[in-house]
């Protein structure tokens, strides 16, 4: 992968991001509405991009992506089906690698990393960044073996039991399936599957956790479930979640990334923000549904 | 809106056959008739051949009568009862005749190998090694709490190349040995009740019920020992048909009882009135004097070497060369087979240069499958004999060149296995941090291996009829006494039956051959029928 950008300076020095200057919260600055999330801000940043672009094959899927994700916090990226959003998830965790076409450009840093450099095993990223995929794709082995895949894999054995359970209750999955444990995760029902990837998700105690879509298989209930789940979340853990549904950007989020056709990121800023009153008029015009 | 078309809108429900079906009826029609004719083909064929392996004609027909009565009649009529309670019970009834029969070829097969092939301390000491093995992966992971599937592949790999001919050596010096039974019952009878054991241990998730079955069947196993040896129940006979036919049937009884809880299985009673139809058949036809048929196929056949005389000709030493054969074939072509598939898969670059070596190596897989059989026998002469100086027509020989002719299907089974996994569980995986290794291992492997195990299986299966790589590598035309290791020459029972058709009596042409092919068909369904129980195991659980 392309690292020309590896001259660029630190990104805690936060200087020259063109949208983090007008909407990265600084240590003490005050921060726009955020009673009803009632929780604690930081401005600590852990993954960031700069001048990202993405290519599959000749098309270019990103395009100068530069973006600052905060920790423990919830992100959105909303914008219209084929944008990229999919593919800016996929860039951060380096899933990417496994599609042979897709070449990236710039740079991407997880803790202060470029996650390209050559000296980084993805593997080794990927065990600090968990991943929900949009369609519930539990393992077709026992809902246990499931939740204690990432630990086995790990190499993380030790009271495995507890930390199973941890993790079921986290997904607020426990209490339905206490009992069956032993039983296989293909035989819960969609919503329950889901709660099971986002549990294998968090057994292994992850930094940040990216959410593709992870309620659009789900009906509402179950994505009421999800949705109060990741607000949980966001108290230990950075989370980014790709929806296409914008109340629930609203609902969740603390901060909105909106990407319009072209593989843009057109705006980012705190939620409340880029709903009430957005820069650009494509953002409004999309977020009011007037297109998209 | 509906009506927006301006036609009667009386008959929009189609009644006046607007919509025409006849060309899907015809098609469909013609399938079934493409289906129905090779079915009976295939179906003439081989009652064709088995009236003439039993030649049920020159049995009295007093003695059909009476089988009839005692095994037919009463069998269908519970079967019957099953199928309409409609609660499985049919099924439970089935499987548990089936178990047992399947494992009494199993075990006779071994057993078979047993007496010819494999010397009783040699397994002693392959025993003794695998413990060896088994001892030191269990105490390093007390030590350093796990063990990486490649530790565990070196120590086993060790332990059987290394370990076992050691021991063997070392066990030959001994002054004094344990004598046969004792290492037959301490092998396979300790270790099948051990297991069952464990087994209900873990189903029941109740120690104690483990140990009671371990002890049941350990006792059992134990006491069938001392059964009088003229009766032909010899200790290694009991031991190993025991171990295959009786434990595995029993752990299936207690599946089934600890299902129902309560209501009693009868279904479980099928086999005893089979077994007892069967005897008292056999009872009354002895008394009454009517003389069974004069079958070509039967015990004396399945027993004995060839002979002059097609009265005393049998088909055992092909029967056990065939049986060593895909020992040999299995393991020279299975684990080839499947990695390929899997570096194919998994591994194998599909863009960049390498990729078009790849898609080459891929087309001409699939042209291979298609070679015609004797051109591999060829390859096997020019290939093992020629070239690698082996005798010709020995085990090894012959098995290899098998294993090379089925390694094409083996492997583009195994790629469809393989290609099913859903990617999503690949994505999951790597997600989770897992190396390439850890998904193959833990997610592609498990959910490809029923497909793999099926599309393998068949491949034996063709594997076993095969007759022109045999002529062609020079395996003998019939042998006398069975190969007694994997570097004797053999003879497989196609090249028997082969052998038994160029023969000048009628005898031999009709009713031997026809005994034959009926012994290898069997031996082929066999394999088949486990490839699908196997497949639908597996299939079930996800
Ligand atoms: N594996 C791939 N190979 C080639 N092109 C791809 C691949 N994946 C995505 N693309 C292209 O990249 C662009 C962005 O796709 P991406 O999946 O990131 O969109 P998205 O914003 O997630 O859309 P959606 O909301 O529908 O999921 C699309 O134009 C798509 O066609
Ligand atoms: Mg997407």
């Amino acid at each position: 992968m392309s690292n020309e950008n590896m001259t660029t300076p630190d990104p805690n020095t936060e200087s020259g991001s063109r949208v983090e200057s007008q909407t990265s919260p600084r240590p003490g600055s005050e921060v726009v509405d955020s009673d009803e999330l009632n929780r604690p801000k930081t401005s600590e940043t852990v993954v960031s991009s700069r001048d990202l672009d993405v290519f599959y094959g000749d098309t270019q899927a990103l395009q100068g992506i530069d973006i600052e994700i905060p920790k423990k916090q919830v992100t959105a990226m909303i914008g219209p089906s084929g944008c990229g959003k999919s593919t800016f998830l996929r860039c951060i965790n380096r899933m990417n690698d496994l599609i042979d076409s897709c070449r990236i450009e710039g740079e991407l840093k997880f803790e202060a990393k470029n996650v390209y450099d050559s000296d980084v095993d993805p593997v080794a990223l990927r065990r600090r960044i968990g991943m929900v995929f949009q369609s519930p794709n539990p393992f077709p082995k026992t809902i246990y073996e499931n939740v204690a895949y990432g630990l086995k894999i790990q190499g993380k054995t030790e009271n495995m039991d507890q930390k199973v359970e941890d993790a079921l209750k986290s997904a607020a999955l426990w209490d339905e399936v206490k009992d069956r444990l032993d039983e296989s995760g293909l035989d819960l029902s969609g919503g329950q599957q889901q709660r099971l990837c986002i549990a294998r998700a968090i057994a292994v105690d992850p930094e940040v956790i990216l959410m593709d879509e992870p309620a659009s298989a789900l009906d509402p209930v179950a994505t009421s479930q999800v949705e109060d789940l990741i607000s949980d979340l966001a108290e230990e853990y950075t989370v980014v979640i790709v929806t296409h549904n914008m109340q629930q950007a609203a609902r969740i989020s603390d901060k909105t990334a909106v990407f319009l056709t072209g593989g843009e990121l057109v705006e980012f800023d705190d939620t409340q923000k880029v709903f009430e009153n957005p820069e650009s008029q494509r953002v409004e015009d999309y977020i009011t549904g007037k297109f998209g | 809106m509906a009506t927006g078309h301006d036609g009667p809108t009386g008959d929009w429900f189609g009644n006046s056959e607007q919509i025409s079906r006849l060309p899907g009826k015809v098609f469909a029609a013609t399938c079934l008739a493409a289906t129905l004719f090779g079915i009976v083909m295939v179906a003439g064929l081989l009652v064709y051949v088995t009236k003439d392996a039993i030649r049920p004609l020159t049995a009295n027909p007093g003695w059909f009568l009476v089988f009839f009565l005692t095994l037919v009649v009463p069998s269908t009529a519970l079967l019957a009862y099953f199928g309409r309670r409609r609660d499985g019970e049919a099924t439970v009834a089935l499987t548990a005749l089936g178990i047992p029969f399947f494992g009494l070829l199993l075990g006779s097969g071994v057993l078979m190998l047993f007496i010819d092939v494999i010397g009783i301390f040699e397994w002693l000491a392959f025993v003794a090694a695998t413990i060896v093995a088994v001892g030191v992966i269990l105490g390093h992971r007390r030590v350093r709490g796990r063990t990486s599937f490649l530790e565990e592949l070196l120590v086993g790999v060790v332990a059987l190349v290394g370990l076992g001919p050691v021991t063997y050596q070392f066990i030959s010096t001994f002054p004094t040995l344990p004598q046969a039974w004792l290492i037959y019952l301490f092998t396979f009878g300790l270790g099948g009740a051990a297991i069952a054991g464990l087994l209900v241990a873990r189903r029941r998730n109740d120690r104690r019920a483990g140990l009671t079955a371990f002890t049941a069947l350990f006792v059992t196993v134990t006491a069938g020992v001392f059964i009088d040896p003229s009766t032909g129940i010899t200790p290694p006979v009991w031991v190993i048909l025991f171990t295959f036919a009786a434990i595995p049937t029993a752990l299936y009884a207690e599946g089934v009882v600890r299902r129902r809880q309560g209501s009693l299985p009868v279904g479980l009673f099928f086999p005893f009135v089979v077994v007892a139809g069967m005897l008292v058949g056999a009872v009354l036809v002895d008394l009454l004097g009517f003389a069974g048929p004069q079958a070509w196929l039967d015990i004396q056949f399945l027993t004995s070497a060839n002979s002059r005389f097609p009265e005393e000709a049998g088909i055992y030493p092909a029967l056990i060369g065939s049986i060593l054969m895909m020992v040999v074939v299995a393991i020279s072509s299975f684990p080839i087979g499947v990695g390929a598939a899997l570096y194919l898969e998994e591994y194998a670059p599909s863009s960049g240069p390498l990729s078009v070596v790849v898609k080459f190596i891929e087309i001409n897989i699939a042209n291979l499958a298609g070679v015609p059989s004797v051109v591999y026998g060829l390859l096997g002469l020019a290939l093992f004999v020629n070239w690698l100086d082996f005798a010709s027509g020995i085990v090894v020989v012959g098995g290899m060149t098998v294993g090379l002719l089925i390694l094409p299907i083996i492997i583009i089974s195994a790629q469809e296995a393989i290609r099913a996994v859903p990617g999503s569980l690949r994505q999951a995986s790597y997600g989770m941090g897992a190396t390439r290794w850890q998904t193959i291992r833990r997610v592609v492997l498990p959910e490809a291996l029923p497909g793999i195990l099926t599309g393998s299986i068949l491949a034996f299966g063709r594997a076993i009829g095969e007759t022109a790589p045999l002529l062609m590598i020079g395996a003998a035309a019939s042998v006398f006494r069975a190969p007694n290791g994997f570097f004797d020459i053999f003879s497989a029972m196609p090249r028997q039956i082969y052998t038994w058709v160029g023969q000048p009596s009628q005898e031999f042409q009709y009713g031997v051959m026809a005994a034959g092919v009926v012994t290898l068909v069997t031996v082929m369904i066999s394999m088949n029928a486990a490839a699908i129980l196997i497949r639908n195991k597996y299939e079930r659980r996800s």
